[in-house]
């Protein structure tokens, strides 16, 4: 099976700044992968090379079997769909729904097809109400989730995320999560760059983790999540409820609230002091 | 000596005399001869600092880069002119407006906009008024820089900037709307934003770091004033007399 | 000593016709970290303009009740990027642009802005140029030059939203180190876990209205995790079936585990 995004020993600087050096890795379709690190890692640089605005400078990037240095972020949007981390800068068109549906329409698909996806997108971010509202005057975390249904109705791939939480309060970060999980159960892969490691564990499977433009660190997110010590030279924290885990020790270490909670609850039987 | 190391008020009065005495001289000699100026200035090395770190296309060459946008900036024109009027009106008017496009081109260009709020400061301006012109001028590389995030948030979702006129102008058209709403948008954001810098009016500003203004480019300043109006003198009242 | 005083406070932004505050009385004292809590669109970030004589004098609008200052205010907004200058070749610039505005003497310029880069871990990147920035680089450097103008009440409006887990940590330390130098902060923050820490004070909003004040034990009540403001841990421990009271940190359920 091909891999939905491998990245080929890809190194890339900025004029005489590296950004990135010799990343490698590979996304299967439906694979849920959370890209981690400090501020000025790389994680911003790896989405514009993903997404085809720039090409490496050594190293291979290929999106499905096309190799993104034959290609143009227009071709890519086929099967990548990017939302970057500002929404206002995403958002052009005079009505949430207009600009939802301007991805399919780009592409040349049906018109019917068009309705169906920028309907389902919508009603999935829960959006409906406000697709005949000019995007501005909505309030900035449902502009955030404009943006997403956007990538949404593009039916891609591979979806690319840079920190799609910020501003959300906890509410609409769940509703997120749900949409993502019901995605990625359709086998559309998932690449999200997030500094909440909280949505991390409750979201997506596996870690990436760039340290100084370099890979430190490629696995499983529930082992990775809850190990303070392989975090901190990495600049990342343990979660509250991964921490609350591994300080209870709580069997099987969940990092997820709703594991952690039943976790608590077959406990907790019997052992609080009153 | 480069453009960037000229006092602010000099390169402002370099701006202006020039599309000043493209208009002044007579067609279309004079708007030849300033425009050739003008041209040329934009090959200054001191003609990068407003481009190289917002959006300039890698491979060109700085000085490249600012005549390559006067001259495009300056095309349509060309063009409405030609649908308008004959050949020679044509040439004399474009002459005269491809030098006020390529001055004012090469203005944005040069000038650094934290060195011109120092400067007016120095000379007594008050710190906002001395920003909103500063503002104004480096409006330019602010609206291209998120021009081109526009344009790359549309082409991630399938729009491409290339093919046909038809494709192109409906690109253009996608990008115009979208430029002008943000950056109404955002101007009503940085009003408070500022407010929250300490720009308010009534404080004098303490300047940081004045450019120096020595004695040869104030006296520059005055000749170019002399010689526009002279130029408009000769232009204009003398025929009178004569 | 109070630095900043609303007396049942109002405010209507321009052709509004329900109110953004209602009646919102509330004091923060010199040397007190104050936490505003509350649901997208409560109105915590209104509450802060008010408090940053912003709201009405800027955006427009209509206040009822009362707004008592002490010092000078500094206020961090959510957008970081839209309160940068626009016109600094390094971070240093930009710090001093504030200061510079104030017409403070030279030197004093110098000492604030070499203090602010120090306390922002910013002296690294003390001649980068602000527009080559990340986005929480940039953040830290605008809290920097709030800083630097040396207000008595500071505002924060959502500061640790683009910084990763290192920034947002050294944040948190700034803002007790503030409160110990006299400084009286007002912060409103969806960071719910980070607030123990920070605040000695939280208020929840609601539409517009004071729903609550405590302590910051107030993340652990029924009603706050009910309406999805508990902490982490209070949020699970009560998802777990387990009984009151709900541990607001992993240290407070550590000690109720034994």
């Amino acid at each position: 099976m091909i891999p939905v995004l491998r990245l080929d020993r890809v190194s890339f600087s900025y004029g005489a700044v590296p950004a990135l050096a010799a990343v490698s890795f590979a996304i299967a379709p439906g694979e849920r992968v959370a890209l981690l690190g400090r501020n000025g890692a790389g994680k911003s640089t790896l989405v514009r090379l993903v997404a085809g605005l720039e090409r490496p400078d050594e190293g291979a990037l290929w999106v499905g079997d096309w190799d993104t240095r034959d290609c143009v972020p227009e071709q890519l949007a086929w099967r990548v769909a990017t939302v970057f981390q500002h929404a206002d800068q995403q958002l052009f068109a005079p009505t949430v729904r207009d600009d939802v549906s301007f991805g399919p329409r780009a592409l040349g698909v049906g018109e019917r097809d068009v309705e169906r996806r920028t309907d389902r997108a919508l009603e999935d971010l829960g959006l409906t109400a406000h697709a005949g509202h000019h995007p501005y005057d909505l309030p900035p975390a449902l502009r955030k989730l404009a943006a997403l249904a956007g990538a949404l109705a593009l039916e891609p791939a591979l979806l690319v995320l840079d920190e799609p939480t910020i501003g959300l309060d906890r509410a609409l970060r769940a509703r997120v999560t749900r949409v993502l999980l019901d995605r990625s159960a359709a086998s559309v892969a998932l690449l999200v760059i997030t500094h909440d490691l909280t949505f991390a564990a409750e979201t997506l499977e596996r870690g990436l983790v760039l340290d100084r433009g370099r890979l430190a660190c490629d696995e499983p997110l529930a082992g990775l999540v809850g190990d303070a010590t392989r975090l901190e030279p990495l600049g990342l924290v343990p979660p509250p409820v991964a921490a609350l885990s591994a300080a209870l020790d709580l069997p099987g270490r969940p990092v997820c609230a709703a594991d952690a909670a039943r976790a608590l609850a077959r406990v907790a039987r019997g052992r609080l002091a009153p | 000596m480069t453009g960037g190391r000229l006092h602010p008020f000099t390169l402002l009065a370099i701006a202006g005399a020039l599309p000043a005495l493209a208009w002044i001289l007579p067609a279309p000699a004079g708007g030849a001869w300033t425009l050739v100026v003008a041209l040329a200035l934009t090959l200054t090395p001191g003609a990068s600092p407003g481009f190289t770190h917002i959006g300039s296309s890698p491979g060109w060459r700085p000085g490249l880069v600012v005549l390559r946008t006067a001259l495009l900036t300056a095309a349509p024109f060309w063009l409405f002119l030609l649908l308008l009027h004959d050949v020679p009106t044509t040439i004399a008017t474009g002459l005269r407006i491809t030098t006020m496009v390529a001055s004012f081109v090469w203005l944005v260009a040069t000038l650094e906009p934290a060195r011109l709020v120092e400067a007016m400061v120095a000379a007594g301006w008050s710190a906002s008024v001395a920003y909103l012109l500063a503002a104004t001028i480096s409006a330019v590389p602010v609206l291209k820089a998120r021009a081109q995030r526009i344009v790359e948030a549309q082409r991630c979702r399938g729009l491409s900037p290339r093919g046909g006129i038809a494709a192109r102008l409906r690109a253009l058209r996608a990008l115009a709307l979208p430029l002008v709403l943000s950056a109404l948008h955002e101007v009503d954001e940085r009003a408070l934003a500022l407010e929250t810098r300490g720009l308010v009016p009534g404080i004098r500003r303490t300047p940081l770091a004045p450019p120096p203004d020595p004695a040869v480019e104030q006296a520059a300043r005055w000749a170019l004033l002399l010689v526009c109006l002279a130029a408009l003198v000769r232009r204009f009242i003398v025929p009178r007399f004569v | 000593m109070r630095s900043l005083t609303l007396d049942h406070a109002s405010f209507w932004y321009p052709a509004t016709e329900s109110p953004a505050l209602r009646d919102v009385s509330l004091e923060v004292g010199q040397g007190e970290v104050v936490a505003l809590v509350g649901a997208l669109g409560a109105g915590a970030s209104t509450l802060l303009l008010v408090a940053a004589d912003l709201a009405p004098r800027v955006t427009g609008g209509r206040l009822a009740g009362a707004v008592a200052r002490r010092d000078r205010s500094g206020i961090v907004l959510p957008t970081p990027w839209t309160q940068a200058s626009g016109m600094a070749f390094t971070v240093w610039d930009e710090v001093a642009f504030g200061p510079a505005n104030l017409g403070w003497p030279t030197h004093e310029i110098a000492r604030q802005v070499d203090r602010a880069l120090e306390q922002l871990e910013l002296v690294p990147l003390a001649s980068r140029d602000p527009a080559t920035l990340s986005g929480g680089e940039l953040q830290r450097v605008i809290i920097a030059a709030i800083l630097a103008m040396d207000p008595g009440l500071v505002l924060f409006d959502e500061p640790a939203a683009e910084l990763d887990a290192e920034g947002a940590h050294t944040l948190w330390r700034l803002i007790r180190l503030l409160a110990r130098e006299g400084k009286a902060v007002l912060l409103a923050t969806s960071a719910l876990d980070a607030i123990p820490d920070v605040a000695d004070r939280v208020v929840w909003l609601e539409d517009g209205a004071v729903r609550a004040v405590g302590t910051p034990d107030l993340l652990a009540d029924v009603a706050a995790c009910d309406a999805g403001l508990g902490t982490s841990v209070a949020t699970v421990w009560r998802a777990g079936g387990l009984p009151e009271p709900y541990p607001l940190t992993v240290a407070h359920a550590v000690q109720r585990w034994r």
